[in-house]
C-alpha cells in the first residue's frame, strides 16, 4: 500500500507530460520566472560550444553533402566530414546535431566523427541542442512527438506527446522552448521534459522562436518579444516587445524561421532573408542595441534605425549570402561561395572577411559565435558604393531592392551621389520603373552642391557624328529647377545658364522638353536668363509647332511674366498684340498681364 | 515700339541685324532711313498675316539692292516669323550678304523646323566668316538627315575646307550628300585623300564620290584624273563600275586622255566588252 502511495505522489509530482490545450497555467508570471531562473546563461555573451570558441558550421552540396566546422576566430576550419544533411545543424557542448537521412545524428564538434544516431520514426519538425542535450520534436502522421536525448550517447532522456501541433524546439541553458500550436510557448526543463511555465500569446502569434546565449525572443513576422517575466502579460503592450520598419521592398525578411515550417529547418533560401537584431533589457518595449537593426536580404545586408531609415548597406560581391546571425557584437554570415564575412552592426564596416576554402557550393550555415566581434581594423563604410552596386545589379528578382537602393542614395548630398543616379537612367539595362523612380528622386533630392554634375550631364547633345544624343534633359532640368531658390555660387548659375541655353536653342529639344528647361533658366538664373528667352518666344511665337504647344506656352508666358521685369512684359504685350500670334499664346499673355 | 524691343534684345544677345546692320545701309536701326515708298507694300506684306504673301514679299525685297530691304529682311527675322516665310526670308538676306547678318541666321539654325535651319546652312556658308562656317560645320552633325545633306552642300558651296574632316566622317556613315559635297570641293590633293579613303568608307559611296569628280569638267589635270580612276579601279563594288563607264561616255575619245583609256580598259577586264 505504501509502494502505491509512493508511487501515485511520484506521478502527482512529476513532470506534467504532453501538450494540452487546457488544464496549463498561462500567463502565470510566478511560474515564468521561475523557469527563467532555472536556465543555466553564461555571465559573457558566449558561444554554447564547451570551448567557447566562436564557429560556423557550414555545409556544402555535394553527393553527399559535407559539414565544414570553421573556426571563426582563426579563420581555419577545424573539420570536414561527408554527411546526408537533411536540417539545419544544431550546436550543442561537444557535439552537434543534425537529421541525416531519416536519423537524428549527433557528431563529435572536435573531430566530426558521428557519436551516435536514433530514428524517431516520423518526420522531424525541428531539432535544438544546449552544452548537454539534444532535442527533438517531429510527428507520425497527426500526433507530434518531442524528446532530449543525452549529447554523450543518445539515449533518450524524455519523450513527450501532443494534443496539436508542436513547433521546432530551440533550446538555452538547460531549457527548452516549445511552440504549440501557434499560440503558445511552453518553458521546459530540459533534463526531466517538466513544464515549467507557459506563455499564451494573446494578441499575437507564436511562430519564430531565436535565442542567443543570453536572451531569448519569441514572436512572429508582425513583431517579437524579449523573453523576460514581462513575457507572462500576454500582450504586445505589456510585454517587452518590438517591431521593426522594415521596407516593403525587404518584405520577406522575417525575425527567424517559422517554426512550424519544417522546410524552414533545413537551409533554404527563406535563411537569405532575415532581420538581425541584439536588444538590451528594457522595461518598456524591446530596446534595440543602438537604435538600430539590420536586415539580410540574399547578396546585401542593410543597416536601418528605428524609425526605418537606412543606414547603411553591404553588397556581397557577385555571389549571395546564403546565412547570416547577429552575434551582439557583429553580424556575421556566409556567402554561396564560401566566404565568411563580419560587419559591424552600426557602420555596416566589414570587420573581417575570410574564406572557408570550397569550390563547393554552400547551401547554409549555423553560427555559435554569440559574442563574437573579430580582431582588428574595420574597412573602411562603402554604404555609397554599396548602393550604387545594388542599384545597378543586373539581376532582376531585386528590382524593387533596386529601388529601396536608389532611394537611399537619394537622401545623401553630393554631386557624386548625383552623378550615380544619372549614370542609372543612362544604363540601358536598368529597369524602366527603377529609372521612372530616379526621376523622381533627382527633382525631389534639392541639393545645391549637385548643380555642378547636373550642369555637366547638359554638356551631352544629339550629334549625328559623335553618335551622342540628349538624354535625361527633362529630369535633369527639373532637378536644376527644383534648386530654385537655394543659394548657389553665381558661376555655378552662369555655367548652367550656358548649359540650359544650348538645350533651348537645339533644334532637337522637343517641347515636352523645352518646357523643364525653360521652367530650370527661370528658377535659378536670376534675371539673367530673361534674353534668351524672350529671343525663343520670338522666334516661336507664330511657330505651328513649338507655338501651338500648350505646355510650352505656358512656361514661356510664365517664365517672362513672373521671372521677367517691365521689359519682358512689354515684349510679351508686344506678341499678344501680333496677328500673327499663336491665340493660345496670345490669350494666356492677355490673361497673364490682365493686373499688369 | 516693335523695333525697340527687338533692338534692345538683340543687343542682349550680342548683337544681330537691328543692332548693326548691314553694311551700306542707311543708318542703323535707331537712324533706320524711313523705306521706299516702293518697298513699304512688300514690308507691310512681309509682316503680315498671310504667309504666301509674306513669303513672296520676302522673294521681291531679295530683288532690292536697296539696305532698307535687307533692314526689313533682319527686322522681321529678328521679330520671328512662321517657317513658311522664314525660309524665304532667309534666303532673301543671303541675296545681298553682310557680316551682321549671321547672328540672326544663327538662331535661325537651331529652329525646330528643318526646312528653316536648312536654308540657314545654305545661307551662311555664304559668308566669309568663321563663325559662320562654324555654324555650317555644326550641322554637318545634324540629327536630321536632309538637314545634314543641306550644311553638307552648303559647305560645298562656300569650299569649307574646315567641313573636309565630318564630310569625311558622313561618307563613313555612307551618306550621299557628302559624297556629293567633297567631290564638288575636291582639287587633285583632296581627291586623292578620299581615294584614301578605300576600305574606310562603304564602297558605293566612295565610287559615287569619284565619280563625280570625274564628271566635273573643273577636275584636272589628267594625272589627277586617271588617279581617280586607278582608286576606282579597287573598288569591286558595281556603282565603280558604273562611275567608269559614265566617265567614259562623257568624255569624247579625242583629244586621247589617260585617264578615259585606263578607265575603258578597267571596264574591259570586268565586263569584257569591246572599246567604245
Amino acid at each position: 500500500m505504501k509502494k502505491l502511495v509512493l508511487l501515485a505522489a511520484l506521478v502527482a509530482c512529476g513532470p506534467k507530460s504532453g501538450f494540452r490545450l487546457t488544464s496549463m497555467n498561462d500567463n502565470d508570471r510566478g511560474e515564468l520566472q521561475a523557469a527563467l531562473s532555472h536556465r543555466q546563461l553564461p555571465e559573457q555573451a558566449a558561444p554554447t560550444n564547451s570551448a567557447r570558441t566562436p564557429r560556423a558550421f557550414v555545409v556544402e552540396a555535394g553527393s553527399p553533402k559535407t559539414i565544414v566546422a570553421f573556426d571563426l576566430a582563426a579563420g581555419q576550419v577545424l573539420w570536414k566530414a561527408d554527411a546526408d544533411v537533411q536540417s539545419k545543424v544544431s550546436v550543442g557542448g561537444d557535439f552537434i546535431v543534425e537529421r541525416e537521412g531519416t536519423a537524428l545524428v549527433a557528431r563529435d564538434q572536435q573531430k566530426g566523427g558521428v557519436r551516435w544516431k536514433v530514428g524517431l520514426g516520423g518526420e522531424l519538425v525541428g531539432a535544438a541542442a544546449d552544452r548537454e542535450r539534444a532535442y527533438a520534436t517531429w510527428h507520425e502522421g497527426g500526433k507530434y512527438y518531442m524528446a532530449a536525448f543525452d549529447g554523450s550517447n543518445g539515449s533518450q532522456l524524455w519523450k513527450t506527446d501532443a494534443e496539436g501541433q508542436l513547433g521546432a524546439p530551440s533550446a538555452q541553458g538547460g531549457i527548452v522552448l516549445e511552440p504549440y500550436l501557434a499560440q503558445w510557448l511552453s518553458l521546459i526543463d530540459g533534463k526531466t521534459g517538466a513544464h515549467l511555465a507557459r506563455i499564451r500569446g494573446l494578441d499575437q502569434q507564436i511562430s519564430i522562436v531565436r535565442t542567443t546565449s543570453q536572451v531569448a525572443y519569441f514572436g512572429s513576422k508582425a513583431g517579437i518579444l524579449r523573453l523576460d517575466s514581462r513575457a507572462a502579460n500576454g500582450t504586445r503592450a505589456s510585454s517587452t516587445y518590438g517591431e521593426v520598419h522594415v521596407p516593403a521592398q525587404l518584405d520577406k525578411a522575417t525575425f527567424g524561421p517559422d517554426a512550424y515550417d519544417p522546410m524552414q529547418h533545413t537551409y533554404t533560401a527563406a535563411d537569405r532573408a532575415r532581420v538581425l537584431w541584439s536588444s538590451e533589457p528594457s522595461e518598456g518595449p524591446l530596446k534595440f542595441t543602438n537604435d538600430g537593426f539590420a536586415v539580410h536580404y540574399f547578396r546585401y545586408v542593410f543597416g536601418f534605425d528605428t524609425k526605418g531609415n537606412l543606414t547603411w548597406a553591404y553588397s556581397n560581391p557577385r555571389v549571395e549570402l546564403v546565412a547570416s546571425d547577429h552575434t551582439g557584437k557583429s553580424i556575421v554570415a556566409v556567402s554561396a561561395t564560401g566566404d565568411v564575412i563580419a560587419l559591424d552592426p552600426k557602420t555596416g564596416a566589414v570587420m573581417s572577411k575570410k574564406a572557408i576554402g570550397t569550390s563547393a557550393q554552400v547551401l547554409g550555415a549555423t553560427f555559435d559565435a554569440d559574442g563574437w566581434a573579430p580582431a582588428g581594423a574595420e574597412q573602411p563604410v562603402e554604404t555609397v558604393a554599396a548602393l550604387v552596386q545594388i542599384a545597378r545589379d543586373r539581376d532582376a528578382r531585386f528590382d524593387r531592392v533596386k529601388e529601396l537602393a536608389v532611394q537611399a542614395m537619394a537622401k545623401l548630398p553630393g554631386g557624386e551621389v548625383t552623378k550615380e543616379l544619372l549614370a542609372i537612367l543612362a544604363d540601358n539595362r536598368a529597369p524602366q520603373k527603377l529609372k521612372d523612380t530616379v526621376v523622381d528622386l533627382l527633382v525631389e533630392r534639392k541639393d545645391p552642391a549637385s548643380l555642378p554634375v547636373l550642369t555637366e550631364q547638359l554638356s551631352i547633345h544629339d550629334d549625328f557624328l559623335a553618335k551622342t544624343e540628349t538624354f535625361a534633359l527633362g529630369p535633369v532640368a527639373r532637378a536644376i529647377a527644383g534648386l530654385g531658390g537655394a543659394k548657389l555660387p553665381r558661376e555655378q548659375i552662369a555655367a548652367a545658364l550656358v548649359a540650359l541655353q544650348s538645350h533651348l536653342d537645339a533644334p532637337s529639344t522637343q517641347p515636352s522638353d523645352l518646357v523643364f528647361v525653360i521652367d530650370a533658366m527661370a528658377a535659378i538664373c536670376g534675371g539673367q536668363e530673361r534674353a534668351a528667352l524672350g529671343s525663343h518666344l520670338l522666334l516661336y511665337h507664330c511657330d505651328d509647332d513649338v507655338g501651338s504647344d500648350a505646355a510650352w506656352t505656358k512656361a514661356i508666358v510664365t517664365a517672362l511674366d513672373v521671372h521677367g521685369g517691365p521689359a519682358e512684359h512689354e515684349l510679351l504685350r508686344q506678341v499678344a498684340q501680333d496677328p500673327r500670334t499663336k491665340a493660345a499664346l496670345s490669350s494666356l499673355i492677355k490673361d497673364a498681364l490682365a493686373n499688369d | 515700339m516693335r523695333t525697340w524691343l527687338a533692338v534692345g534684345l538683340s543687343l542682349a544677345l550680342g548683337g544681330s541685324a537691328l543692332a548693326a546692320p548691314a553694311k551700306g545701309a542707311a543708318g542703323g536701326a535707331k537712324g533706320k532711313a524711313p523705306a521706299k515708298a516702293d518697298l513699304a507694300p512688300a514690308i507691310a506684306a512681309l509682316n503680315g498675316t498671310g504667309v504666301e504673301e509674306a513669303a513672296a514679299a520676302a522673294n521681291q525685297l531679295s530683288t532690292s539692292a536697296d539696305p532698307a530691304a535687307h533692314d526689313a529682311l533682319l527686322d522681321a527675322l529678328a521679330w520671328g516669323l512662321p517657317p513658311a516665310v522664314a525660309v524665304n526670308a532667309i534666303a532673301a538676306l543671303g541675296q545681298h550678304p553682310a557680316p551682321p547678318d549671321v547672328p540672326a541666321l544663327k538662331r535661325y539654325a537651331g529652329h525646330h523646323n528643318p526646312s528653316v535651319r536648312s536654308a540657314a546652312f545654305a545661307v551662311l556658308a555664304m559668308y566669309p566668316s568663321p563663325e559662320a562656317h562654324q555654324i555650317v560645320i555644326a550641322g554637318l552633325h545634324d540629327a536630321t538627315g536632309i538637314v545634314r545633306g543641306a550644311a553638307a552642300a552648303a559647305a560645298a558651296k562656300g569650299h569649307i575646307r574646315e567641313a573636309v574632316e565630318p564630310l569625311f566622317q558622313l561618307l563613313a556613315r555612307g551618306e550621299e550628300p557628302a559624297s556629293r559635297a567633297l567631290a564638288a570641293m575636291a582639287d587633285a590633293d583632296l581627291a586623292r585623300k578620299i581615294g584614301d579613303q578605300f576600305g574606310k568608307v562603304p564602297d558605293p559611296a566612295l565610287a559615287q564620290c569619284m565619280g563625280l569628280i570625274l564628271k566635273r569638267a573643273d577636275f584636272g589635270p589628267d594625272d589627277a584624273r586617271v588617279e581617280i580612276v586607278r582608286a576606282l579601279g579597287k573598288i569591286q563594288d558595281p556603282a565603280a563600275l558604273s562611275a567608269l563607264g559614265d566617265y567614259v561616255d562623257a568624255t569624247p575619245k579625242n583629244p586621247p586622255r589617260q585617264s578615259r583609256e585606263e578607265a575603258q580598259k578597267m571596264i574591259e577586264a570586268r565586263v569584257g566588252g569591246g572599246a567604245k
